[in-house]
């Protein structure tokens, strides 16, 4: 209750937390599902037989086909992006920045507000009859706008909750663009951003430009399901004039792929952060990667129909469309090999969110290739709808993404709740997560690419699919491990707010302002005096600052004393992270 | 495990003449790909080993040195892994997925249109007569039939929802649309059945949109063809309107 009333940005990150956290569970049980059903079709699910009782508790097609809908629609819109955006962009941004709280603290309560208000929806979809969302999370019309081919009220109750959903991720854009461009701490120049605020500030960008005209594709859909509207409508479903089903497709991929960079900029940012932090030096090329996430940011909206490669587009756009998608992954490349340059000559500390920063960069390295065969339209025909792109979509937003937001939260819980989470259960939960990222998701590469159709209720319906059933076996059983290793952070996670070791004031030993100048949890107003920045957010390793302070960091709003300037001939270290 | 089984990481069986050009391509790609993971994920970990809590870290964000290597190694991965992508994946658009030169030109080109519905593939043959919409059309229900060795030229749409069209074994895969009309061709290399497949969510029974593809020796496929075409000629039904789902044949795409 009080996270609804308040607007204190920390408070409202913690909403988002525990609701994000919430709705992962509740897609990863979805997953679960899906993965059974694909391992052991038709079987009854163990423990089940209560929610389907007359199938005994077995999925049937209309079960799983709110299953797979509701899997997706849950992950990005009510897990990844509340979790990553929502609970670390409001806890982060303006601690980060130096400033007092965010640029509209009561928009913040809004946007947490709205967001609550689309998740009840989805919650109450479950309950209806006919059951929840089944047109595919991406929600084609007509499947998705005419009654006749989705009967019910749960697709409509949940896409006025992904419009609620998308209403928040505005609101909540606004806030943090706002936040960044005015709210910065004198001497917080641009270059002296962390990174993790330079990537959560271009998502911010993208969900300002881009989840509008998703909150749009989805209202025009809702007007032909609900009023009797045509936009999107055509074929049987209408007698006389209709509408473009394919206008829908390029509205929503127009969301849909800029989407899939919301969801990893800020996890580029994080690990941008900690592999800088935990090597003990300072980002390579700093400026570099700034550059190249602001081209991925300008790029992303251009590149969206290699979705639509095989929707029967005009030959002009589909070798337009091929040249750019190639053209984004070359600062893909530039931002991987700074980070690795990082690395390099530093002074590595495996720290919990070192090695979650690691795997990430591992798993979404993975993904990163594994989509260039998408991006060119001949190989895209063949991996086209298959589990090859469920595979490549998963490690890259799904377990990219999912390895940084734990990253962030292993780094950040001290500053959150003031107490350590415990290194041992966290570093198992970080390992075993990606080993089995790796595992599944590797999985569904290898299923994709023998030709396997994503969204099969029964896959073995197709001969040329059979022999693909012991792959999806393993497959399932490293999805099940990985869903059971989640228990590891739950255990870590109950017992640590119980009873966790009470965190020091630094305990990574970093110079960014939230871990240097103000307590651990932050009070309402974060800093008792607005800190005055001095340097970058890297500034570790310095010669003269270990020769003068005896350590390997600096705050970036600590002075160096001033008596022993005398003693130093050599130049001061070069202000600004800028390299 | 299976016999099959031993086949998991191999493409579907290629049966079309053009197919071989993508799964080299794919093949060519992946190794690739794969080199390149092993270098960059081999240059992590040794990175990580090497300089695990080492005594010294370097003070500075790069040098300028540093930084062009970045760029370059970027520029020459680039150039080279999506260099070969790009340029080999323009000459199969150009000369084959996108060059309906080939089956217009083609005398003895199949024509075929096909209807997706919930959840089955209407397909109608010109019949006899060669021309779309008359009594003597041929339609099919799951089944479609083609000659080996000549074009065929595909105009799909779809009556009620978004389907999506795969012929694995032909490496053809095409949206089908309500209220529009797209094509494409291909060309099979061999008699056999291979199988058709729906690959966009549809409904409840998605997973159920099955056909087959027969592809037949010549003289086969055209005395089917007289039969059948026969036989709709007797069964025709003017006032039958939900059989009459076909279009004019549209010459250029």
């Amino acid at each position: 209750m009080k996270a609804l009333l308040s607007t204190d940005h920390k408070v409202v990150a913690r909403a988002y937390l525990w609701a994000g956290l919430g709705f992962l569970g509740v897609g990863g049980l979805m997953a679960m599902l899906i993965r059974w059903q694909w391992g052991w079709p038709g079987r009854p699910v163990p423990g089940l037989g209560w929610a389907l009782p007359e199938s005994g508790g077995a999925l049937t097609p209309p079960a799983y086909t709110g299953l797979f809908t509701m899997h997706g629609l849950v992950m990005v819109f009510f897990a990844i992006t509340p979790l990553l955006i929502g609970a670390l962009g409001h806890f982060v941004i303006p601690l980060a920045v130096g400033a007092r709280g965010m640029a509209f603290p009561r928009l913040s309560a809004w946007s947490f507000r709205v967001f609550a208000a689309g998740g009840a929806l989805v919650l109450v979809s479950f309950g209806v009859r006919l059951g929840t969302a089944s047109a595919g999370w991406t929600s084609y019309p007509p499947l998705s706008a005419a009654h006749v081919f989705t009967p019910g009220v749960g697709q409509t109750l949940v896409m006025v909750g992904v419009v609620c959903a998308a209403v928040s991720s505005f609101l909540g854009a606004v806030n943090f663009v706002v936040t960044v461009v005015r709210c910065r701490a004198p001497g917080m120049g641009w270059g002296r951003l962390p990174l993790t605020v330079w990537g959560l500030f271009f998502t911010s960008v993208l969900n300002l430009l881009f989840v509008p005209v998703v909150a749009v594709a989805t209202g025009l859909v809702l007007m032909d399901r609900v009023v009797g509207t045509r936009f999107f409508m055509a074929g049987a479903a209408v007698t006389g004039g209709g509408g473009d089903p394919l206008l829908y497709q390029h509205l929503f991929w127009m969301f849909g792929h800029p989407e899939v960079y919301i969801l990893i900029l800020p996890a580029w940012g994080m690990v941008g952060d900690f592999v800088a932090f935990f090597s003990r030096k300072r980002a390579h090329g700093y400026r570099g990667t700034v550059v190249a996430m602001g081209a991925v940011t300008g790029l992303s909206g251009l590149v969206y129909a290699h979705h639509l490669f095989t929707s029967g587009m005009a030959p002009m756009m589909g070798r337009a469309f091929m040249t750019l998608t190639l053209i984004i992954s070359l600062p893909a490349m530039v931002m991987f090999l700074n980070w690795l340059m990082t690395v390099w000559r530093g002074s590595v500390r495996l720290t919990v969110p070192m090695v979650a920063a690691l795997g990430t960069m591992v798993v979404f390295g993975l993904g990163g290739l594994s989509g260039l065969a998408l991006g060119a339209v001949a190989t895209d025909i063949p991996l086209h709808g298959t589990m090859w792109v469920v595979g490549h979509f998963h490690l890259t937003m799904a377990a990219a993404s999912f390895l940084a937001v734990f990253a962030g939260l292993y780094f950040w819980f001290p500053k959150m709740f003031g107490r350590h989470l415990h290194t041992g259960l966290a570093m198992g939960h970080v390992v075993s997560s990606a080993v089995l990222f790796v595992a599944v998701f590797g999985g569904q590469l290898m299923a994709g690419y023998a030709g396997q159709l994503r969204r099969l209720y029964d896959p073995y319906q197709y001969t040329f699919l059979k022999h693909l059933l012991s792959l999806n076996q393993w497959t399932s059983v490293a999805a099940f491990a990985l869903g059971s290793a989640q228990l590891l952070f739950v255990v870590n996670l109950v017992w640590t707010l119980r009873r966790g070791r009470v965190a020091e004031a630094n305990p990574w030993q970093v110079g960014t302002l939230e871990w240097t100048c103000a307590p651990s949890p932050p009070p309402e107003d974060n800093y008792a005096e607005v800190p005055e920045v001095l340097r970058g957010p890297h500034e570790l390793s310095q010669p003269e600052v270990y020769e003068r302070l005896g350590r390997d960091w600096i705050g970036q709003a600590e002075a160096l004393p001033e008596e022993s300037k005398a003693s130093t001939p050599e130049a001061q270290p070069a202000l600004g992270g800028a390299g | 495990m299976d016999a099959a089984s031993g086949r998991t990481l191999a493409l579907p069986e290629d049966a079309s003449a053009h197919g071989h050009r993508i799964d080299a391509l794919l093949a060519t790609n992946h190794r690739l790909e794969g080199l390149l993971a092993l270098v960059v994920l081999g240059w992590l970990a040794l990175a990580v080993w090497r300089f695990h809590k080492a005594r010294r870290a370097a003070a500075d964000g790069g040098t300028r040195r540093s930084r062009t290597l970045v760029l370059a190694l970027a520029l020459v991965t680039f150039g080279v892994v999506d260099g070969t992508l790009f340029v080999r994946s323009l000459g199969y658009v150009d000369e084959v997925l996108w060059n309906f030169e080939v089956p217009v030109k083609h005398p003895d080109t199949v024509r075929l249109e096909v209807n997706a519905r919930q959840w089955t593939w209407e397909a109608r043959y010109a019949g006899e007569d060669g021309r779309f919409g008359t009594a003597d059309d041929v339609v099919t229900w799951s089944d479609v039939r083609v000659p080996v060795g000549v074009p065929v030229w595909v105009q799909l749409s779809s009556t009620d929802v978004v389907h999506g069209l795969a012929l694995p074994n032909f490496r053809v895969k095409l949206d089908a649309v309500p209220g529009r009309v797209n094509q494409t061709w291909f060309q099979a290399a061999r008699e056999g059945t291979w199988e058709v497949a729906c690959y966009q969510h549809c409904g409840t029974s998605h997973y159920k949109m099955r056909g087959t593809l027969t592809v037949m020796a010549p003289e086969a496929y055209r005395a089917w063809l007289r039969e059948a075409s026969r036989q709709a000629t007797r069964a025709y039904d003017a006032a039958d309107s939900a059989a009459h789902w076909g279009w004019a044949w549209k010459e250029a795409p």
